[in-house]
């Protein structure tokens, strides 16, 4: 279990989550690397349906930011 | 929604989830990765294929026109009313979505019983986990939308098939 490193899918709304996520690197701040982000236009575009397209295909975990 | 729907399929409502971070607050998406990586680390890998059957369900019932149109019509019920000029409660609405989603996705789970091949009423409570009773009321409004139909008995058991 303490080996386990969950594959995170995270919708990130590109002004603002998005924008955090690139600042944060701009920044240099460290972060878990788990995360594989998608970035969508709003956060409303983000589907139901694409989070459990998400886990069909194999992730462990679904973040959804705008 | 999605979230009960997660937990209803015993995949875990925390494997989801929601945060707003805004484009200055580089500290808080930190915070906000951190958080999710540590909380799906605690519910473990997901094993896709023990799941294979729940996911699907989950899917038809997302799919679905029920759910699509009460969401869609959420704030207008409880805004201005329904048809019949009744305005609702949001927290009424909310419970009775929930109510709905339930009943779908229990619908959706039974479809995809009997296309693995549990064709009788039993064989589907059984693989399903779902009481007899629940399963034969939800058959029997399956039947009437055309999800199902009734082929007839096999050693005195109800069987039926997917359309």
């Amino acid at each position: 279990m303490g080996d386990f490193e969950p594959k995170i899918v995270a919708f990130l709304c590109n002004w603002c989550a998005y924008a955090g996520a690139d600042l944060a690197g701009v920044s240099r701040l460290q972060y878990p690397p788990n995360i594989r982000t998608v970035r969508v236009m709003c956060s409303g575009r983000v589907d139901p349906l694409f989070v459990i397209k998400a886990f069909k295909e194999g992730c462990d975990g679904v973040l959804v930011s705008g | 929604m999605t979230q009960k729907l997660l937990d209803l399929a015993g995949i875990g409502a925390a494997r989801l989830q929601l945060a707003w971070v805004s484009s200055a607050e580089a500290q808080r998406f930190v915070e906000v990765v951190s958080a999710t990586t540590a909380a799906v680390k605690e519910q473990g890998p997901l094993d896709t294929k023990a799941f294979a059957d729940a996911l699907t369900a989950a899917e038809a019932t997302l799919t679905g026109e029920t759910l699509r149109w009460m969401v869609g019509k959420e704030v207008a019920i409880t805004t201005k009313g329904d048809v019949y000029g009744r305005k609702w409660d949001a927290r009424t609405f909310e419970s009775l979505l929930d109510q709905v989603l339930e009943r779908e996705y229990h619908k959706n789970l039974i479809l995809q019983a009997i296309k693995n091949g549990h064709t009788s009423v039993r064989a589907i409570s059984a693989s399903i986990g779902i009481k007899l009773q629940r399963v034969s009321y939800l058959l029997a409004d399956m039947e009437k939308t055309s999800m199902v139909e009734f082929k007839g008995m096999e050693d005195s058991k109800p069987v039926f098939a997917a359309l």
